[in-house]
């Protein structure tokens, strides 16, 4: 198995004085679907964002395939980040701007600020973004504004900015949480067929264990900051559970 | 230690009123000071010392520390009608002394704005304004339309400085680094010393610097502008959701792409309907900018005014009241528009 990320004693200590991560150790495996679960505030998105420096780790190491990136800055920086996708419970796309221009967005890496200010992309990559956008079901939709489209269809924009990347992994935080059960499922499906066809490695933080051991086929459990569980989700029984998530949780299923 | 703080801060509260008290009792209401007095600072001095002890006594004094209240130290949930708060007596007796006072500094004088001589000048005048000459009209227009592209150049210009602040003086945006808070607080501090420097000062500052005319006129409406409008950008970047930025660096966008996407698409609705709004501003700043030498409808009317040409004025009176109701008009319907 090829080793994608290593976690080494990762920490993260907010400037408020929060420790959201105490020294978290785990390695990602290239082509897997791994779960984070774990209480709110157990420190998931944290983590998630730790990965692609959005948040600085304050400490321990991380390495994405076997280098060190804790120290790297400006232009090898963004480099890094546009090897890595992500995707958010709120979906966070550009307010006003089309389907189409939030898609392309994701090419922001490689094109100069001059043209991106200018939305002058190349021919290559608006015909990407069409064909990404009809992947992610949305065809016929690029040129409506994307802050204007239901909850389901704002999250698979969102997927395609990611793949517009060209990413090696994608991080997903949250990423139905905001969704109604079906339309978890549509998206969940969306983010297995990356995983099994494109062969990206997806990590993604998710609240409902049904949800996890549908699709996940790796869990690691976070709790106050730490890793208190790694393995497989049928691994999860209710004396874990309990653990997890404590005494007083009751397992809910999501259909 | 946090106790410490609060009892000295309701002290200090405490003497500054007691000593408010007894200097405007001393100077206004037993030896009415003017002008031509001067301070007396040895007296000064006296008025502090009284101050000094009145505010330990009423600091001391159960529930008559106007001090203790501002800063929650009383239990006022259970306090019903006045007669259990004191200090809200000594509040109102504070503030009688302060009209007081401003009556006679202000020198209201209802005899003069009654009198036989006073009515007759009110007459006069009303009088003339309400019988406009319109021989001025075309003097006006020209005036006002001055008026308008001044307010409108000013408006302009200051538009791209104001932008390019806005960014640097957005705390969400500047808080990544101690060199990013820095350059956050130098930039905050010039512009509130330049907007509370009024558009009139700046006019005269500008009218000694470029000489008199509306160039002056639209200088001093251009700074207090680019400090007005970056203010008002910049809390509008303040509020913008994280979400799309937080996108965008996590593309691997470069700083510039990340503002570009993640902060200008939130912001750019409310930046116009402000920068139009300013305009509308600016032209009513800019007659009065005009008043002292700023050029426009302003001047002309100053001019008219000193030679008690009254109907002429009326005439002008007119005219910008139209163009503010229609600039005011047009202004709010512009910006409902593009909501
Ligand atoms: N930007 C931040 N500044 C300070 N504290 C934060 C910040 N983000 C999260 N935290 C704190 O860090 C802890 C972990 O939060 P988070 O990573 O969001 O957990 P989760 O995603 O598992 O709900 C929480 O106690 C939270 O309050
Ligand atoms: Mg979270």
């Amino acid at each position: 198995m090829e080793n994608l990320f290593k976690l080494d004693k990762l920490e993260k200590t907010y400037p408020n004085g929060v420790r959201a991560l105490k020294g978290v150790s785990f390695d990602v495996n290239k082509g897997e679907f791994l779960v984070i679960i774990g209480l709110s505030g157990s420190g998931k998105s944290t983590m998630l964002r730790c990965l692609n420096r959005i948040h600085e780790p304050t400490g321990g190491d991380l390495q994405f395939k076997g280098k060190s990136v804790v120290s790297l800055k400006g232009r090898e920086l963004r480099q890094y980040r546009s090897k890595i996708g992500m995707i958010f419970q709120h979906f966070n796309l550009v307010p006003r701007k089309s389907v189409l221009e939030n898609v392309l967005t994701g090419t922001l890496s490689r094109t100069s600020i001059f043209k991106s200010v200018f939305n002058m992309y190349s021919d290559a990559d608006r015909q990407k973004a069409l064909e990404l956008i009809e992947v992610v079901g949305l065809k016929g939709k690029e040129m409506h504004r994307a802050d204007n489209l239901s909850g389901g269809q704002q999250q698979r924009v969102s997927i395609a900015r990611a793949l517009m990347q060209d990413p090696e992994v994608l991080l997903a935080d949250e990423p139905v949480a905001s969704l109604d059960p079906a339309t978890s499922h549509s998206v969940m499906e969306y983010l297995r067929k990356i995983q099994q066809q494109y062969g990206i490695t997806v990590i993604c933080n998710l609240h409902f264990l049904s949800l996890v051991r549908e699709y996940g086929t790796r869990v690691v459990a976070l709790k106050g900051g730490e890793k208190m569980f790694e393995g497989s989700p049928s691994e999860i029984d209710e004396d874990w559970f309990k653990r997890i998530y404590g005494e007083q949780a009751v397992e809910v299923t999501i259909n | 230690m946090k106790k410490k703080s609060t009892a000295f801060k309701t002290l200090l509260i405490d003497f500054l009123l007691a000593s408010y008290l007894v200097l405007c009792i001393d100077s206004f209401i037993f030896t009415r000071h003017t002008m031509e007095n001067g301070i007396d600072w040895a007296s000064f001095g006296v008025v502090l010392l009284i101050g000094l002890i009145l505010g330990l006594i009423l600091n001391r004094v159960s529930k008559l520390s106007i001090g203790k209240m501002f800063l929650k130290e009383y239990d006022t949930s259970k306090a019903r009608g006045i007669g259990q708060k004191p200090y809200a007596i000594l509040g109102l007796v504070i503030l009688a002394v302060t009209f007081y006072v401003g009556v006679l500094v202000t020198e209201l004088s209802f005899y003069e704005f009654f009198s036989q001589a006073g009515i007759q000048g009110a007459t006069r005048i009303f009088t003339a304004l309400l019988n406009p000459n319109f021989e001025v009209l075309d003097q006006g227009i020209l005036a006002v339309i001055e008026t308008i592209y001044m307010a409108f150049i000013a408006t302009a210009f200051s538009l791209p400085f104001a932008f390019l602040l806005s960014f640097f003086a957005a705390r969400n945006l500047m808080n990544g680094s101690g060199f990013g808070l820095t350059v956050y607080y130098v930039i905050r501090f010039f512009l509130n010393v330049s907007r509370s420097i009024e558009p009139l000062v700046w006019a005269i500052i500008f009218s000694v610097w470029v000489g008199i005319g509306p160039f002056a006129g639209m200088l001093a409406l251009m700074i207090h502008s680019v400090s007005s409008l970056a203010k008002l950008y910049s809390e509008q970047i303040e509020n913008i959701s994280e979400g799309p930025l937080e996108a965008m660096t996590a593309t691997g966008a470069h700083p510039i792409q990340v503002i570009w996407y993640g902060v200008v698409p939130q912001v750019i609705l409310p930046f116009l309907s402000f920068t139009i709004y300013r305009w509308d501003i600016n032209v009513r700043m800019a007659t009065v900018i005009g008043l002292v030498g700023g050029g426009g409808i302003g001047t002309l009317l100053m001019q008219f005014q000193g030679l008690a040409r009254w109907n002429e004025v009326g005439l002008l009176i007119i005219i910008i009241a139209a163009v503010v109701w229609l600039m005011d008009f047009l202004s709010s319907k512009i910006r409902e528009s593009i909501k």
